[in-house]
């Protein structure tokens, strides 16, 4: 958990080419920086003087908002949501075991901390912020709350993710897919009884809620989403 | 934590990615290919200077061609499990293995080329793809070279990609014989199922009209340098009568051309023991299926 190095742009940022798309749609460098910390690097590699590093300009859809995000080639998507403010994306063991760190990408759960930033270019990104819409928890959130499934709450955002990801794919799934769709998140508290039970009956409320709406036209009840989760 | 690296290339073409890896390559600084990042990111190779991202490559898809079933090398893990074809090519053994590589967002991530490229004992597409016969297709600048799989891993994470990129995995459709059946299993044992294999194995069996074995593939992963064919054990079934006896009897000999280690998952007695079992279940599994009538 190093902290990020800060960038420094002094280098060449006057005469750099403006970024863009190439041609065969790869991310194209914006400028050749020298970055503070080059000396680190020389040292490493037994280069001497800087290595120039090619930022990337990316756009990627967060929670429905268009982004344009500046990332160097090696940064991680799990860094770069942090640093942009996504704290419900939570550092555990950066070596994709714990699944704490766990976003949609396109809908489909993945281990941030094993993805480069520039490989979520075009692609569109679900973290725990946008999982209630105007004020109001989604029913897997009700039911985590209701049934218990969250003790320190560090690994909820990637459970609440996990089965956002299955109740689209399976509505009604068996308690064997739930435990099948939270099997790479590991929870170090409650341990997976709440959890599934949790899911099962988020599955059960969103089937009976529906029932109920396209019968009577009812909203579900909802509770205030709470504050935001700090860091 | 990779901010040694200093590009981060993302071409659409093969042939770009290609021109690039070799450019790169020619400047003397260490690089490599990526996809999933389910190994490599895990590696966290501080002397990595660049590296070239396989996944906008046109390269995600299983296929029909011809006789054979054509799977492109940045298909997830998650897209094997769900395949169609590949849930009904021989038993689905390679959709099962699939399902078994990792947790949901790793097999979300991880690819195909990628669990046989980084070559590790382990990779659990290795066994299946192996009892299938199945070969890999290698793009380099010169241009493509089709070779079977088994001739493809090296060693402890080595092939003979040398700079070229894999770029599909060929599985040609099983075939059997005028009334014969065949039938596949695979088996892995791992802490969970869907953690790194200790041992994990596949078989494919073909019998004609009267049970008689006419061919016969067992193959073994993490208990060797490579994922390998067990051929003495293969031998001793073909021609025999497949029933329980003969099963148990390759399932042992198997186990004798393991070669395993000691790590901290397991000591090399344990798993030269599992391989036994676990090549014995797969080979009880595929008679469990002919006993079904299938």
């Amino acid at each position: 958990m190093t902290p990020r190095r800060a960038t420094n742009r002094a280098g060449g940022a006057k005469n750099a080419p403006e970024s863009g798309r190439a041609p065969h749609g790869a991310v194209m460098p914006r400028r050749p920086t020298n970055r503070a910390g080059g000396a680190k690097d020389a040292a490493e590699s037994g280069r001497a003087s800087h290595v120039a590093v090619r930022d990337l300009v990316i756009r990627v859809t967060v929670n429905g908002e268009a982004r344009r995000w500046t990332v160097a080639p090696g940064d991680l998507l799990l860094d770069v949501l942090r640093r942009e403010g996504f704290w419900g994306v939570k550092r555990g063991c950066e070596t994709g075991e714990c699944g704490a760190c766990a976003v949609l990408v396109d809908g489909e759960p993945v281990n941030s901390c094993l993805m480069f930033a520039a490989q979520a270019e075009g692609r569109n990104l679900l973290t725990v912020e946008g999982v209630a819409r105007g004020g109001q928890l989604d029913p897997i959130q009700e039911a985590f709350l209701d049934h218990g499934g969250v003790q320190c709450g560090y690994c909820t955002p990637a459970m609440v993710l996990c089965t956002r990801a299955l109740l689209a794919r399976s509505p009604h799934p068996t308690e064997a897919e739930v435990r099948e769709a939270l099997a790479g998140v590991f929870c170090r508290c409650t341990g997976y009884k709440k959890p599934v039970e949790a899911v099962l009956a988020a599955a059960a409320a969103t089937a009976t809620a529906g029932a109920g709406r396209a019968a009577a036209g009812a909203r579900p009840k909802r509770r205030p989403a709470g504050r935001r989760a700090g860091p | 934590m990779f901010d040694q690296l200093r590009a981060f290339h993302r071409p659409t073409s093969v042939a770009t990615a290609l021109r690039l890896f070799d450019s790169e390559r020619r400047a003397g600084e260490r690089g490599k290919f990526v996809a999933g990042g389910t190994d490599l990111v895990v590696q966290r190779d501080r002397s990595l200077r660049w590296l070239v991202d396989l996944t906008s490559l046109p390269l995600r898809y299983v296929k029909r061609r011809g006789q054979a079933l054509v799977i492109g090398a940045t298909s997830t893990m998650a897209d094997l499990e769900r395949s169609a074809a590949l849930r009904r090519l021989a038993d689905g053994v390679l959709a099962e293995a699939a399902a078994t590589a990792g947790s949901r967002q790793i097999r979300n991530m991880g690819t195909a080329g990628g669990n046989l490229a980084n070559a590790s004992p382990a990779a659990d597409l290795a066994p299946p793809l192996l009892v299938l016969d199945a070969s890999v297709v290698i793009a380099t600048r010169a241009g493509r070279r089709t070779m079977p799989l088994q001739r493809f891993f090296r060693g402890v994470n080595r092939t003979t990609l040398n700079g070229g990129l894999l770029i599909e995995v060929v599985v040609p459709l099983p075939r059997v014989k005028r009334g014969g059946r065949a039938a596949f299993a695979f088996q892995k044992l791992g802490r969970l199922e869907s953690d790194i294999a200790i041992v994990n194995a596949a078989a494919g069996v073909a019998v004609d009209g009267g049970g008689r074995c006419t061919s016969a593939r067992i193959a073994l992963g993490a208990v060797a340098p490579t994922p390998f064919r067990a051929r003495r054990a293969e031998a001793l079934l073909v021609g025999e009568r497949f029933d329980r006896a003969a099963a148990d009897a390759a399932a042992a000999r198997a186990a004798e051309e393991t070669r395993p280690v000691t790590d901290v998952r397991g000591t090399a007695e344990y798993r030269r023991e599992m391989s036994r079992v676990l090549v014995a279940r797969a080979l009880a599994e595929c008679l469990e299926k002919f006993g079904r009538g299938r």
